[in-house]
């Protein structure tokens, strides 16, 4: 009796263990493949904002800086980074031109929440399946890149501005068109100034690098670094505006100067509902 | 899921007069049992940015962390229930550059035995063989609590043959995973009669792990922007099997042990992906089959204790999820293979387990002579299998008892640390260390008792940075003063005699020879057990069984709570 279960279990388990075929997922190489300019409001897709955290003594962010680079050369302007210099590796050299780690940018690592390691990022400051906080490692950044690229955007944003080179300020209007009713009650925007192409200190592989290449360095919040709150309702076909300037410190360059806009939830869920990056000189 | 654990706790709270009733029966001599633990500590943080305890919330605001975990199980009627409650508040546990806060059930369970038959539901901590193809556990300090939260089934098929099957998804904080893991095993004892000297424990286990939806479509749209020489197809399921027995032969033990385990995609945190001439070095998923084999190989009788160890692992990944990263989402727990040491400078370079590959042998000689003397041998060694050297340890000890007055321990250790593999910092050399040390035990009477610790490292030369390798040459003294049975008091230094190029320094670049003194007051009374500290300590890595994380340094005041019941 005892051996017919033992060999009935046997058999059982054989079985159950067998059952190996399984219908694979389809792959989709190279998907994206946007990589032309900006489209008009109307053809206005979704667009995806990462934003990288980052600091001068992570001898591996460079490489995933580099990552960064490879998936926009995937996704085009779709894909809009932010690298953002905090936390426990951004402690500048002395040696060090500037400290990229500003209170600002502290202060959005904190709003977001820390990292576990680098190189690390938020993808539309979303909590994917699975993980624990929005910081999510390199290995996972394509993925949850091309799963935000196909939503639809709830709201469209466009931004007008202009920048005087005299006395360097910069003024504009974002324009936020809402693609449905928007019944979240905390909505925020956010804008970010962005500077490209810095060369400064960096810990590389091959030790420190006097002059590396900075991509998309968070520079200041021209909001609240949380957002600005929208105490207007969002409904489908209304538009609304906001205003907003800024001087650019004369150490900034400003033809590498970019103006992140983003449009937020607030809460439990900080998701990214649209951004749209446009240069400071056009 | 909350919900759930809300209405846990009330059925439970409810359930409460009459558990202390039946407490209380228990105590008179009926059936019920209550018992329990309770682990507490807390923190205060003392920014010290010179050390490079900075930086992270507890230290810029915060200020204070707390962790706690209460244990209550309760046993009557044939029914075994536990729970545990944990609590973290701006906790740096799970993340040590990061704060964590929550608090809530963390674990809990029913077991009924019926007949032949054992159920378990709620959180199931176990594991097949040594853990090689699953191991669900818990190890506080690194905040690893993997356990499975499903349903296990035990049957006894004869008093020395038992199977047991599972099933369930991984606990992921105060929330699962979304995989699926199942499981079976069957273990066995096999022995002569009574007066025979050797006994075989022989099983075979088999794990399987489902991806779920998201999972997948996140790994396909990774895999999607690979180049095309990269790609492959991804498993939604894979198995791990594994075979195992201990074979005990008079004073030999001997156990062996081999899984295998199916295609599945894994994550190379150094992979290289090229695209357009330009190459990424950082996490790339590929696929493979994996395997390991592991052994041991015990001697004791004689005054003579020997132990040979042998593993080595191809592509042995195993996590609920391919994008778990670190210590997250462990299904399988992979045997160290070097000795635990306990003496702080010995201690501060670990070889954590490499899932990926690994070729490595221990052997660990232990001879006592006399009750007046004893001595210990280790020798580690460790390659990945392109024999890349990862680490090798020599460890030697003498020690000698005086009759009941005083205890002198000595020995040397010697070590090679690829610090580059395991610390993720390219380009550094291999770690040399040559560290002597001595303990020295003085009982003044039968309450009274006094130890010393002192140990030197001496580090090896960086060549390309000029200068002492990592952190320099470390010298380190303890002074503890015990009086039993209530109070234990120690002081302790470490100091970076000689600063290496890792070593914090002023404005002008100049390196600093640091103290990183460390004060502890013990008190312990029945059940309970009282601690504060003083401490400052330097980054390092923290290992438990192999599992090891890089720690940044710690200022400030920890107290601890630890009581049973």
């Amino acid at each position: 009796m005892k051996k017919c279960l033992l060999y009935s279990l046997m058999a059982a388990l054989a079985l159950a263990f067998s059952a190996c075929e399984e219908i694979p997922p389809v792959l989709n190489p190279n998907m994206g493949g946007n990589t032309g300019g900006p489209t008009d409001l109307e053809n206005q897709q979704r667009q995806v904002l990462i934003e990288e955290f980052t600091g001068v003594r992570c001898v591996n962010c460079p490489a995933g800086a580099q990552a960064i680079l490879s998936l926009r050369n995937i996704h085009g302007d779709r894909l809009i980074p932010v690298s953002i210099h905090a936390g426990f590796f951004a402690q500048p050299y002395t040696q060090s031109i500037e400290n990229y780690a500003t209170p600002d940018a502290n202060a959005i690592q904190s709003y977001l929440g820390e990292p576990l390691g680098y190189p690390t990022a938020v993808v539309n400051r979303q909590q994917f399946a699975g993980e624990a906080t929005l910081q999510v490692g390199q290995g996972s950044w394509a993925g949850y890149v091309a799963d935000e690229l196909t939503q639809a955007p709830r709201i469209k944003l466009a931004a007008t501005h202009t920048y005087d080179p005299i006395t360097r300020q910069l003024s504009g209007t974002l324009a936020l068109h809402p693609q449905e009713n928007i019944t979240e009650s905390d909505v925020r925007y956010t804008i970010l100034l962005v500077q490209d192409h810095i060369q400064d200190y960096q810990l590389t592989p091959q030790g420190v690098n006097p002059v590396y290449d900075h991509r998309h360095v968070f520079r200041a919040a021209l909001t609240s670094t949380s957002g600005t709150q929208i105490p207007e309702a969002l409904n489908e076909g209304q538009v609304l505006s906001k205003n907003f300037s800024y001087t650019l410190p004369t150490n900034w360059l400003a033809e590498n100067c970019y103006l992140v806009l983003f449009a937020h939830l607030n809460g439990d869920s900080k998701e990214v509902l649209q951004a749209i990056e446009v240069k400071v000189i056009e | 899921m909350k919900h759930f654990y809300s209405c846990l706790v009330c059925i439970l709270l409810a359930c409460w007069p009459s558990l202390q009733i039946a407490a209380q029966q228990g105590q008179s001599g009926n059936a019920g049992r209550i018992s329990g633990s309770l682990e507490t500590n807390g923190s205060f943080f003392m920014r010290d940015s010179l050390i490079g305890a900075a930086n992270t919330p507890q230290y810029d605001r915060q200020l204070f962390g707390a962790n706690a975990w209460l244990n209550l199980s309760y046993s009557n009627w044939g029914f075994d229930f536990g729970m545990r409650f944990d609590v973290f508040n701006n906790s740096n546990l799970l993340n040590p550059t990061s704060s964590y806060t929550d608090q809530g059930i963390g674990m809990w369970y029913a077991r009924r035995q019926i007949n032949k038959l054992n159920i378990w539901a709620g959180y199931i901590y176990d594991q097949i063989g040594s853990g090689i193809i699953f191991r669900a556990f818990e190890e506080r300090p690194l905040l690893i609590d993997n356990a499975l939260i499903g349903l296990r089934l035990r049957y006894e098929l004869s008093p020395n043959w038992y199977v047991r099957a599972f099933t369930g998804r991984q606990k992921q904080q105060f929330d699962t995973y979304d995989p699926v893991i199942k499981g079976a095993a069957i273990d066995g004892f096999i022995s002569g009669d009574s007066t025979s000297r050797w006994s075989l424990a022989p099983g075979f286990g088999v794990v399987g792990r489902t991806l779920d939806d998201a999972t997948m479509n996140n790994l396909v749209a990774t895999l999607n922007t690979y180049p095309k020489e990269d790609l492959f197809v991804p498993k939604y399921n894979v198995y791990a099997f594994s075979l195992y027995n201990t074979l005990v032969l008079g004073p030999v033990n001997w156990y062996v042990e081999g899984a295998y385990k199916t295609e599945e995609a894994m994550n190379n945190p150094l992979g290289v992906i090229t695209r357009d001439s330009v190459s990424t070095v950082g996490d790339k998923y590929f696929s493979e089959t994996g395997n390991m084999v592991y052994s041991s190989l015990s001697f004791a009788g004689g005054g003579w204790g020997v132990t040979l160890e042998g593993k080595r692992t191809e592509n042995f990944s195993f996590r609920t999820r391919p994008q778990s990263q670190l210590n997250r989402g462990l299904i399988n727990f992979l045997p160290p293979m070097t000795r635990v040491n306990t003496y702080r400078l010995n201690a501060r370079y670990n070889a954590a387990t490499q899932d990926l590959g690994e070729l490595s042998f221990q052997a660990d000689v232990r001879y006592a002579p006399s009750r007046k003397w004893s001595f210990n041998a280790n020798y580690s060694f460790i390659n990945d299998l392109n024999n890349v050297k990862l680490y090798r340890e020599v460890f030697t000890e003498v020690s000698y008892k005086y009759q009941r007055k005083w205890t002198l321990t000595g020995g040397l250790q010697i070590q090679r640390y690829n610090q580059e593999r395991y610390e993720f910092k390219p380009l550094v050399p291999i770690v040399e260390t040559f560290i002597p040390y001595a303990d020295f035990l003085y009982k003044i009477d039968r309450k009274k008792s006094v130890r010393f610790e002192a140990q030197c490292m001496l580090i090896g030369e960086d060549t390309k940075a000029d200068a002492k390798q990592d952190y320099g040459n470390w010298v380190f003294g303890l002074v503890e003063f015990n009086l039993a049975p209530h109070w234990t008091f120690s002081l302790a230094d470490m100091y970076n005699a000689s600063p290496g190029k890792n070593s914090p320094s002023d404005d002008s670049g100049e390196k600093l020879a640091l103290h990183y003194p460390r004060v502890d007051v013990f008190y312990n009374t029945g059940p309970n057990r009282f601690s504060m500290s003083y401490i400052k300590q330097v980054e390092g890595v923290v290992c438990t069984g192999g599992i090891c994380r890089l720690e940044p340094a710690f200022s400030g005041v920890r107290m601890t709570v630890n009581s049973t019941f």
